[in-house]
């Protein structure tokens, strides 16, 4: 293709003769592939510290778990039948080694001294070793025959500042922590409950005669291939069971590996939403920059003419601009990614240790890349597909549409007394409507992001969304703060989203006050004033601002209607916020597109002719 | 022809060959067509019109040794030669000459007789216009009037080409001078 | 300056930097045009002939001297009192870009009587007549990207016309185009001759040059000619052209 060395050698020249636009259009990428860069790298940080700490504790394949349900009180007179199930579960073919099964007793941690509690699960255990499932010590030492010390899950430690030696009160009596352990088992506290402690039957005995009651039993079991997991608990599916008085049920290894950080998902999927709404700004920004770089290009008709340019090559150069630029972005943003996602992560409830952001992976590159490379073909398609059905290169521009009907527009807004300078306005808008919706979709979105905002500072309390009831006293609030985190991490990412929106919205006062100049150059040698002028673009650029309102906000709406239900309460954005934002958006506007308007009318008129 | 021997005479007498040789540098490559019998057989027809004659004591050797002058009439023929701004008749050879002669004897400024020819041809272009404007659209006579202000026109570019030439060869010319003090 | 100077300019001065050098782009020019009369300017590119234009009608700011139009001094105007003198007396026909693009050809004409607040139906219907004596009626409704050179000249030329200004300044009207369109073009000066406008021209078309009253040839910034082009005996001249009269 001989079009490629010359839209190179454009590319170039485009390059170096307007880095600030690069710089933008590399800017928006950027934080794009960032944004979901971060939100790449996050997702799967907990999977090598799970894995390091399944492996170091010999973690189960496949686990049968039997809970108790309802009053509590009075014997189990399941439990024989569900040791009789479990045992011929555990004599089954491919079962290679068993890790209990263990009983697990119900029973209250107290905490605070105002009589709060926190539900908590006492595992009743060997002191030997574990075939499978020997918690991994992070403090301490574990249980002991000859000792009534427990030892608490890692989270459970954590939360509660607990060390060897501590006590804590369990049911009003107190015991002495031993250590600490992890495991693999269960979700590490707060975010998975009950709190999970491990005693030794002689413990075990003296919680019964405290109040504790058994409410369960669950085993673990090895297979001799960790990938026939599903296999196996698809062949006894039969023995799971759900009544109102009981549960038991099978669970893999890899289900319990993709539920065990919830806090992660919830941060990556935040992430890489706000990474695709970045991409969308991105988009819009880059395309008017697309659309004011092709006006530009025209007004060279003569200059590339001259060195036989045709609009295919002038749509090449700008591909291949900016897909480097893209590439460049890629590789920033998969480097923030790293970077940056450690310590995001850290943050999480539910990692086992320090996160460990994944090796890059060709397909993590790719989807990266990918973002970059399609949020510059949607910026560029309209000239695009314009320049290889042309054969003029002023035919890439937004053509003006010539008027159907007498201007009846203008003609009313004449008629209404509207002075001659916001007539021409109207009209320079109502001529080029894909220039007014490409301007508008940056605006809109900043708008609905804004009302989105909004809609987060009306969230009550966080009690509202924290598991309510006595047995929280601890986990409530640690939940709580949880939420609190996502709240900053949410408001961070739409308060960059509306820098972004600002952002547009000034490239887009700049590229229109821009791309008007010649235009009013010619209105002020035929006699109308530098305030005339400026207020004809103010008001042909209101129409995108008048769009972007009108859209932004019911998209911004609708975002919380789909966000409604689970466990968040109906949000609903008080009309007066939503007042405000419609006219700081139309007053921020009107002086983001005034300014370069009024220092362009402050030129010669000469000078303005010659505005290239 | 005539009419640049005169002028070149103008500054000082010479001698045939003299002028032949600096008929050759004026004109450049066209000069090397130049017949040196050319040179002597104007310098002939010019003594017989009584316009130079050659100078007292030299009337008795070859033609081609005599050493020629301007008369009184020659004189006058030169400077009605520099004010003429006819144009029918003229070729670019023999303005281009005119403007070399005018330089080199000092006796009109070069760049004054192209303004002042180039003013001359934009008055007939403008009548010229006149009159095709008088014909109807696509007449053949306006065909005709049109072609000629083509010419004209075009004749009028190749003259401002010379002034900024000629501009640019005296400004050059002075500085050397300048140097040379 | 007589009772019918229409413009008079006196020592205008306008210097530009160019990469750090200072320019005189105009030098100490004087110029006065009456009523009705045509006045070409030629000269070499960069000579400042453009410059002058710009001066005259207050697109650009002298650095020194006095302009005074239709006996008012003018040169320390501020943008807007320009603007405001612009729309009533002069007009200005530009080599290209003279229209703005969004606006139809009709509404580019009628803009100028719109902006001395005529009423929009009396504009439209004068701008129409107008078009239609230039004989661009019929591209009343396209827009600029839509017509030919010589057709947006032309009604660049009526966008100058409806105000009836005195003053017509034009910069290379002839410059884009073909030689068809410029023969067009000089047609139409010629028939605007009976009108009571004055008309600077910038040009380096010696065509267009050569149809003005008086001939003023800028070299580097400063006026250095100065001819009448109504002068000289018909007769003779017609004879030089059609080659009669041989040597004799």
């Amino acid at each position: 293709m001989r079009s490629v060395p010359v839209a190179v050698r454009l590319a170039r020249r485009n390059l170096y003769r307007r880095p600030a636009q690069a710089a933008l259009v590399l800017l928006t990428l950027t934080l794009a592939t960032g944004v979901f860069g971060v939100g790449m790298a996050v997702r799967g940080s907990a999977d090598a510290p799970w894995d390091r700490v399944w492996n170091a504790t010999n973690g189960f394949h496949v686990s049968a778990n039997y809970y108790r349900l309802g009053n509590l009180a009075g014997a189990d007179l399941n439990l024989p039948k569900v040791r009789r199930t479990f045992a011929a579960l555990a004599a089954a073919p491919g079962v290679r080694a068993v890790g209990g099964p263990w009983l697990d007793l119900d029973g209250r941690l107290d905490v605070g001294s105002h009589g709060g509690y926190e539900d908590l699960t006492a595992e009743v255990r060997d002191p030997g070793r574990s075939s499978v499932d020997q918690p991994l010590l992070t403090a301490g030492s574990w249980l002991a025959s000859d000792s009534d010390g427990i030892v608490l899950e890692q989270g459970l430690a954590s939360a509660l500042h607990a060390h060897p030696g501590d006590q804590v009160r369990i049911n009003g009596h107190r015991f002495t922590v031993r250590g600490a352990a992890m495991t693999v088992s269960q979700g590490r506290f707060p975010l998975s409950l009950p709190a999970l402690i491990w005693v030794t039957p002689a413990t075990g005995a003296l919680m019964r005669r405290i109040g504790l009651t058994g409410d369960g039993l669950d085993m673990q079991l090895r297979l001799d291939n960790p990938d026939d997991a599903a296999a196996f608990a698809a062949a006894h599916r039969s023995i799971e069971t759900s009544t109102g008085h009981m549960s038991l049920f099978l669970e893999t290894w890899r289900q319990r590996r993709a539920d065990s950080h919830s806090d992660i998902d919830i941060l990556a999927g935040t992430l890489i939403a706000a990474g695709i709404v970045v991409g969308l700004l991105a988009v819009a920004t880059a395309a008017v920059i697309v659309a004011g770089r092709m006006a530009a290009q025209t007004r060279q008709i003569g200059t590339l003419k001259a060195i036989g340019v045709t609009p295919r090559q002038v749509v090449a150069a700008l591909l291949v601009e900016h897909l480097t630029l893209a590439g460049l972005a890629t590789l920033l943003g998969l480097g923030a990614g790293r970077l940056i996602a450690p310590h995001l992560a850290a943050a999480s409830l539910t990692i086992l240790g320090d996160p460990q952001v994944p090796a890059l992976t060709v397909r993590q590159v790719a989807i990266v890349a990918g973002v970059a490379v399609v949020v510059v073909l949607l910026s560029t398609v309209r000239p695009a597909i314009r320049g290889l059905r042309h054969t003029t290169l002023r035919s890439l521009t937004a053509r003006a549409r010539p008027p159907r009907r007498p201007a009846r527009s203008a003609r009313l807004a004449a008629a209404l007394g509207m002075p001659l300078s916001g007539v021409l306005g109207l009209r320079s808008a109502w001529r080029r409507p894909s220039r007014l919706v490409t301007n508008a979709a940056g605006l809109t979105l900043a708008v609905a992001l804004i009302v989105v905002a909004s809609g987060l500072r009306s969230i009550p309390n966080r009690t509202a969304i924290t598991p309510s009831g006595p047995g929280s006293a601890l986990s409530g609030n640690a939940v709580g703060a949880l939420y609190d985190q996502i709240q900053v991490i949410v408001r961070a990412t739409a308060g960059l989203l509306v820098v972004l929106g600002i952002i547009n919205a000034v490239i887009v006062a700049s590229f229109a006050a821009r791309d008007s100049a010649r235009n009013h150059a010619m209105l002020r040698a035929i006699g109308a004033t530098p305030r005339q002028t400026v207020v004809s673009l103010v008001v042909s650029q209101l129409g995108a601002c008048v769009l972007a309102i009108v859209v932004g906000i019911p998209l911004g709406l609708a975002v919380w209607r789909l966000i409604d239900g689970g466990d968040l309460p109906t949000v609903s954005v008080p009309v007066t916020d939503l007042a405000l934002v419609a006219i700081a958006t139309a007053l921020i506007f009107t002086a983001a597109v005034s300014l370069p308007a009024w220092r362009l009318a402050q030129r010669s008129v000469a000078t303005a002719l010659a505005y290239e | 022809m005539q009419d640049v021997v005169l002028a070149l005479l103008a500054k000082e007498p010479a001698h045939g060959y003299e002028l032949r040789q600096r008929l050759v540098d004026a004109l450049g490559p066209l000069g090397q067509a130049l017949n040196a019998g050319q040179v002597y057989v104007t310098l002939g027809r010019l003594e017989r019109a009584g316009l130079v004659k050659a100078k007292p004591g030299d009337q008795q050797g070859q033609r081609n040794k005599r050493v020629y002058e301007l008369t009184a009439a020659g004189r006058e023929r030169v400077a009605e030669w520099l004010a003429d701004v006819s144009w029918s008749k003229v070729t670019l050879t023999d303005f281009h000459l005119k403007l070399v002669a005018a330089a080199a004897t000092g006796l009109a400024d070069p760049v004054a007789l192209v303004d002042a020819q180039r003013n001359e041809l934009l008055r007939q272009l403008r009548e010229v216009q006149q009159l095709a404007l008088a014909e109807p659209v696509d007449s053949p006579g306006g065909l005709l009037l049109e072609g000629v202000g083509l010419r004209l026109a075009a004749d009028v570019r190749w003259l401002e080409l010379c002034e900024q030439r000629w501009l640019a060869r005296l400004d050059l010319a002075r500085s050397e001078r300048k140097v040379r003090r | 300056m007589s009772e019918t100077t229409v413009l008079a300019a006196r020592g205008l001065a306008k210097t530009y930097a160019a990469d750090g050098v200072p320019v005189r782009a105009v030098d100490e020019v004087d110029l006065t045009i009456e009523a009705g009369e045509t006045v070409s300017v030629m000269g070499p590119s960069g000579c400042g002939k453009s410059t002058l234009l710009h001066l005259l009608g207050g697109l650009e700011r002298p650095d020194a001297g006095e302009i005074v139009l239709g006996g008012r001094r003018v040169d320390g105007l501020s943008e807007t009192a320009w603007a405001v003198l612009r729309r009533r007396t002069i007009g200005f026909v530009f080599q290209a870009f003279n229209l703005v693009d969004e606006l139809t050809a009709v509404e580019n004409v009628e803009l100028p009587a719109l902006l001395v607040g005529e009423a929009s139906g009396r504009a439209r219907r004068r701008a129409l007549e107008l078009m239609e004596r230039l004989g661009v009626a019929e591209r009343a409704d396209h827009l600029p990207a839509r017509l030919s050179g010589g057709e947006a000249q032309r009604i660049a030329v009526a966008r100058a016309l409806i105000n009836d200004p005195v003053l017509i300044l034009a910069d290379e009207p002839t410059g884009n185009l073909d030689s068809r369109a410029t023969g067009e073009m000089l047609r139409l000066f010629a028939d605007l001759r009976g009108r009571s406008q004055s008309l600077l021209v910038v040009t380096h078309d010696a065509r267009v040059a050569s149809t003005a009253d008086r001939l003023l040839t800028m070299r580097d910034g400063a006026i250095v000619g100065h001819t009448r082009l109504d002068a000289g005996s018909p007769s003779a001249l017609l004879r030089d052209l059609a080659g009669l009269g041989g040597e004799y």
